[in-house]
């Protein structure tokens, strides 16, 4: 029974009939077409769905629309009039404040509403009143910058102008190595950005999962009749109704059905599927499915999983439940420990961090009257998800089209195909209506691919000199019911720890286990966070026992340029020494170590990351990025296509600066298509921190060729050889007359009206014959490595065990940054994005395997006022492999954060802490148990060759 | 995630709210609605009755009368965190609002509704017992005035009966040679759920405590007075309650003794009583360095 609502939403008056029910948020986003207003946790917890009241921030998913009766509201479209941008969207633009922009509209009316009723406000206030808006992507830093300089704005004051030196390899450049807005940032400010979930077609209804509440049964019956005589439902669909294929991520690997056929692994698994006109009828319908469960026993932690006689997942494969094993030795560990002067060994313990975008997956499916089937959906792997679809469908590529808006964050949540891709595809054909499929926040926990949970004992040995000698590394992750990436994240686990140091000898056994909770998958850093927190904590450990400065151990082990490592991975450019000189010296680490009051501490973390995996996912002959450019038939503009996807990391921006700086144009006349399987040649996507290498080398490459015909074309115009001539700001000019030049776009002219259209293409392939020749070999290759140190400062409540982070300082060999903005940007969310991990994050379960805290409540992600002050600094490099010289930064940045912070803490109160998350309550039961407990936990260990072991504190 | 459907009524008077309570088998009331909503959306809770209090008149008022000030049910907290008359005769309750969730929240959830559900980690309700706040609740049969300390009965249970409203809380203004403090303790900077708070409340004349009062939340199943850590302050010079004293020590102890803390996914209950001990000395501490005699 609906009731009338009258409102006034950004000046004007509407009237419309509402669901008791209904939040204020539906309204806005279902019945006004105003999507700028977003829905990210539906509970109050991420300030997403900001909007004002009668000029009041309120969240409008905790607000029936009818308490809005009367009221003015102010959404994000509101906020600046016509194609303006108030000056806080224009502020957040040019700070590169944006990244994937889901939680931009919130922010930027949170901040209206700041500035509204404090024009003035102090740095402290901007963050405390930014925290009930979660961002996951821009680690806060750029977003407090923007506010401020928009208040500043406001009064008529100038913000300070930011001081910066351009990188050495970037010195000749003209677009890149430039600190440029990203241009698709005003569409996320103003809320015009379409995601997903804004996307409404014409005739469509909606779909929803019914999840297992069980961990473990066999499934005896399933009876959906009553769902089907449900009003208003369309298509009830079961295990029987979905293809036999098990689908995944790795091949070796495919072991997922698309609904449960007779056996469901986890509470969460896929069970069932309904289709109707609203999500509130799927909801009641799926309520109406009877299934008849017949439980069996379940196991939730991989040790146990591992025993004789524990519960198995699959009858018929991972013996033990070990979904993988790794067995890698490079050297021989056993001479390298006797060589040593002193050993140490101790162990870790990961945590399950979810990945939390703030935009939940989302996906329509449409089909066409031709066998045709279009899926918009929320990913970070265009392609892979096409070429899923493809085996799973059992259907060509050319009938199905795959195609991505904006994507809000991902950070390996979004990077293999998910059930919401295929079901919608699935009940669309069977109702002959475009489906939409979302998850709520709670659902995303339960399809799950968050951080792998490792327990790993770490053995390291070293020279008197502090020279590693022999590492030994044993990893068991954590997997829960399903494959996905895990093959890849077991192998990670272990083969990145000789990129960072030298070592020469190298033991690692890795075990992935099966258990009865939600699939673990890739999460940024893939694999490696949690071993690089192990190695860099007993690195320090080992440096205080031997008397050596923990930078000076690091700088002793470090990484050199064209290093080919012990597990066979081939290093070029390295500038990791850089690294550590320079956050050394940026955070006054020699008049700080040792020397700050009790409760303060200073410690150093590095990491290191692929540029891109050296080999794709499944077997694939062809090359890893494409793209195309095609020029519009005056020169004006240049459109770039590229399969890869921006998912708030700012891709796009950065592809089509090495394609602007390729063509010799300007930034402002380059377009980018990107990510849609019809119009856009084939890219692996984002993930494994690819994109600007490979992406970029094709974007230049097709650049290069437009130049090329452009070159060709102002020859004849100019009657000067076209190798005389070059092309730079929209000119073609004459290398050694630059006054003979014609502008860019008349050669371009010119050469299409003589040879048609103007285009060019490009592709990159990692170099051929990557890696060794032993089993598993393949992970840990690419084309080049990043390298990162971290000083991170913490202030430690001595009564309560409390960790306030204070400063990071942090410096990154990314080779050449493309674009230094959107670098900070990347290296900022990681530091907090790291923080929020080793301080907050864990997923925790019950006794029956049901996740307890899946929501934004009770998992706690770090807010504005978690976030610490960032120092991000290049380091001068340049890749030889890369395009300009650039490599990657997204995955890298993250790895040094964890073990920071561990070191930092342990300066600070004397507590090292080895397993994650570092609560409160463990630093604080460390503080208690010092003194001769904690002698023998991490106190001194032995040299010689005799060994010591430390367990985690708490 | 969707909610069950129900009718909405926005009543403009107190008694049309009434009335409607009366007529409903299963009424809920609805002030800022940041804790049913979620329970509603989560299916933990349906009802066929949704009453609005925003739009009755006077339920969102701050006002003084005599020595004590009268917050309305409705009333949201920033709108104790802003109103300059929280802030002229009890700032320490702002202060307490301050911490509860964030600004989206403190816009629209209420005093009144946080009481009323209960929860054992409810950020206004250890500062509003410490000060000896009242509770006003009105029915059809009548009004009823109640010690907010009284009133909560079980973690999300409480002496409101059926047809009953809160309608306002009232605080006596403390007098001269009051001090009073609220600490709380949350995993994050901001955005917390309680782990553990306490407030206190001492009351000096000519250098000696005449009164004091010690309220936990969040280790107990209610809000919880020690009378424990009372009795140890009253009768005693302040000089003896110096921080790092015996007694300031001991204080500490005492409100954590009388603690029943629960393990949770926010820590276990010993260290939840670890907690409430260092809160506690810090409030007194605090709440005697505010004392103006």
């Amino acid at each position: 029974m609906k009731q009338i609502l009258d409102l006034t939403v950004n000046g004007r008056p509407y009237e419309v009939a509402v669901r008791p029910g209904a939040m204020l948020l539906d309204v806005l986003r279902d019945e006004l077409q105003l999507t700028g207003t977003k829905r990210g946790c539906e509970l109050g917890d991420c300030g997403a769905c900001t909007v004002l009241v009668d000029g009041r921030a309120v969240n409008s998913c905790l607000m029936l629309a009818l308490e809005a009766q009367g009221r003015q509201v102010t959404t994000v479209e509101g906020v600046a009039s016509g194609n303006g941008l108030h000056p806080i969207q224009q502020a957040l633009v040019e700070a590169g404040a944006i990244q994937c922009g889901f939680c931009t509209p919130g922010m930027v009316v949170r901040a209206k509403a700041l500035v509204d009723a404090n024009p003035q406000p102090t740095d402290d206030e901007i963050r405390a009143a930014l925290s009930g808006n979660l961002c996951r992507c821009t680690g806060y830093a750029k977003i407090i910058e923007a506010v401020k300089s928009a208040a500043l704005y406001l009064q008529a004051k100038q913000p300070a102008k930011l001081q910066f030196a351009t990188q050495r390899s970037a010195a000749h450049l003209s677009i890149v190595g430039k600190r440029l807005p990203k241009p698709d940032a005003p569409a996320k400010a103003t809320g015009r950005a379409t995601y997903t979930d804004d996307i409404a077609l014409p005739n469509m209804i909606y779909g929803k999962l019914l999840l297992s509440p069980v961990p473990h049964a066999n499934i005896k019956s399933i009876d959906t009749s009553k769902a089907e005589a449900l009003a208003g439902v369309h298509v009830v669909m079961t295990g029987a109704d979905v293809p036999d294929l098990t689908y995944g991520t790795s091949p070796a690997r495919y072991d997922e059905n698309v609904l449960a056929k007779d056996k469901v692994r986890y509470v969460g698994d896929v069970v069932a599927a309904v289709a109707a006109v609203d999500e509130e009828t799927c909801y009641k319908a799926l309520s109406l499915i009877d299934v008849e469960y017949e439980e069996l026993p379940a196991v939730f932690d991989a040790h146990s999983a591992m025993k004789e006689g524990a519960p198995r997942l699959f009858d018929q494969k991972y013996e033990n439940n070990i979904n993988t094993r790794v067995d890698h030795h490079f050297g021989d560990v056993e001479k390298g420990f006797a060589e040593a002067d002193y050993v140490r060994e101790a162990t870790f313990v990961g945590n399950r961090a979810y990945q939390n975008p703030i935009e939940p997956h989302c996906a329509i499916a449409e089909w066409d009257t031709h066998g045709k089937v279009t899926l918009y959906t929320s990913t970070q792997v265009v392609h892979y998800v096409h070429h899923q679809l493809s085996r799973v469908l059992g259907m060509p590529l050319g009938n199905i089209r795959v195609i991505m808006h904006h994507t809000g964050g991902g950070f390996g949540s979004k990077a293999a195909t998910n059930p919401l891709e295929i079901i919608s595809i699935l009940l669309s054909k069977k109702a002959g209506r475009p489906v939409k499929m979302r998850f709520s926040r709670a659902e995303m926990y339960l399809y799950g691919r968050g951080r792998h949970k490792q327990h790993i004992e770490l053995k390291i040995g070293v020279k008197k000199d502090g020279t590693i000698t022999a590492v030994k590394h044993k990893a068991v992750l954590e997997g829960g019911a399903y494959s996905s990436f895990g093959v890849v994240t077991v192998y990670y686990a272990g083969s990145m720890i000789p990129t960072l140091y030298k070592i020469p000898n190298y033991k690692y056994d890795g075990y992935r286990v099966n258990t009865n909770l939600p699939p673990c998958g890739a999460m940024r850093g893939h694999g490696c966070p949690h071993p690089r927190f192990a190695f860099e904590s007993l690195l320090s450990m080992i440096a205080e026992d031997i008397g050596m400065d923990p930078i000076d151990i690091r700088l002793k082990n470090a990484m050199e340029p064209e290093t080919r490592t012990c597990n066979d991975l081939d290093i070029h450019s390295c500038e990791f020494k850089a690294c550590l000189e320079q956050v050394r010296e940026a955070s006054g680490w020699d008049k700080k170590k040792g020397k700050l009051p009790p409760g303060r501490g200073i410690g150093i973390g590095c990491g290191g990351f692929v540029s891109g995996a050296g080999y794709p996912i499944y077997r694939s002959q062809f090359p890893h990025s494409n793209a195309m450019i095609k020029i519009e038939e005056d020169g004006s503009k240049a459109v770039l296509f590229t399969g890869e996807a921006d998912i708030g990391q700012g891709s796009n921006t950065v592809l089509a600066q090495m394609a602007a700086e390729a063509m010799g144009i300007t930034l402002d006349r380059v377009d980018v298509v990107s990510a849609d399987s019809d119009t856009t040649p084939l890219g692996f996507g984002a993930y494994s921190s690819r994109v600007t290498l490979m992406g970029g080398n094709a974007a230049k490459m097709a650049g290069e060729e437009v130049k090329k015909q452009v070159l060709h074309a102002a020859a004849k115009l100019l009657e000067i050889p076209e190798e005389k001539l070059d092309a730079r700001a929209n000119q073609v000019f004459a290398k050694d007359q630059p006054e003979k030049s014609i502008p860019w776009n008349e050669a371009a002219t010119a050469f299409f009206a003589e040879n048609g259209p103007l285009v060019g293409k490009g592709h990159y392939s990692p170099p051929k014959g990557l890696g060794g020749k032993y089993k598993g070999a393949a992970v840990g290759t690419s084309p080049a490595y990043s390298f990162s140190a971290a000083v991170c400062e913490v202030e430690v409540d001595m009564e309560t065990g409390k960790v306030k982070v204070l400063n990071f300082w942090d410096a990154h060999d990314c080779g050449t940054a493309i674009n230094p903005l959107a670098v900070e940007g990347q290296v900022q969310g990681a530091v907090v994005m790291g923080l929020s991990e080793t301080l907050l994050e864990n997923e925790v379960f019950d006794s029956s395997g049901t996740i307890v805290n899946a929501d934004l409540h009770n998992y706690l992600m770090a807010t504005s006022m978690d976030s610490p002050i960032i120092d991000c600094s290049l380091v001068d490099s340049y890749e030889p492999e890369g395009p300009f010289g650039a490599k990657e930064v997204g995955e890298g940045a993250t790895l040094p954060v964890l073990g920071a912070i561990a070191n930092a803490v342990a300066d600070a109160v004397g507590v090292r802490i080895q397993d994650l998350p570092i609560t409160p309550e463990k630093v604080l039961n460390g503080l208690k148990s010092r003194g001769p407990t904690l002698a023998a936990n991490s106190g001194q260990g032995t040299h010689g060759r005799s060994r010591v072991s430390s367990t985690p504190a708490s | 995630m969707y909610v069950s459907d129900f009718r909405y009524h926005r009543p403009e008077t107190l008694d049309e709210a009434l009335r409607l309570l009366e007529a409903s088998p299963d009424g809920v009331l609805l002030a800022g609605g940041t804790d049913l909503l979620v329970d509603l959306k989560q299916g933990k809770r349906s009802h066929q009755d949704v009453i609005s209090l925003t739009r009755i008149q006077n339920l969102n008022a701050i006002s003084v009368e005599q020595d004590r000030l009268l917050i309305g049910t409705a009333v949201t907290h920033n709108q104790l965190i802003h109103s300059p008359l929280i802030r002229a005769h009890c700032r320490v309750i702002a202060e307490a609002a301050e911490t509860i969730a964030t600004e989206q929240i403190r816009n629209t959830a209420t005093v009144g509704g946080n009481l009323c559900t209960a929860a054992s980690c409810a950020d206004t309700a250890p500062i509003l017992i410490a000060l000896g706040a009242e509770i006003e609740i009105v029915s059809r049969q009548g009004q009823r005035t109640l010690r907010l300390a009284d009133f909560f009965v079980d973690h999300r249970k409480t002496a409101l009966e059926t047809g009953e409203i809160l309608r306002r809380i009232i605080v006596p203004i403390p007098p001269q040679g009051t001090g009073a403090a609220y600490q709380k303790f949350g995993l994050r900077q901001a955005a917390n759920i309680a782990v553990a708070s306490v407030a206190a409340m001492v009351r000096v004349a000519d250098g000696m405590c005449e009164d004091a009062c010690f309220v936990m939340g969040a280790v107990a199943p209610t809000p919880r007075v020690s009378a424990g850590a009372a009795g140890l302050v009253v009768g005693r010079p302040i000089s003896q309650l110096s921080e790092g004293s015996p007694l300031w020590k001991q204080v500490g102890r005492a409100v954590a003794d009388d603690a029943e803390p629960i393990d949770d996914i926010r820590g276990s209950g010993e260290f939840r009583r670890e907690i409430t001990a260092t809160l506690a000395r810090r409030a007194l501490t605090m709440a005697l360095g505010r004392v103006r005699e």
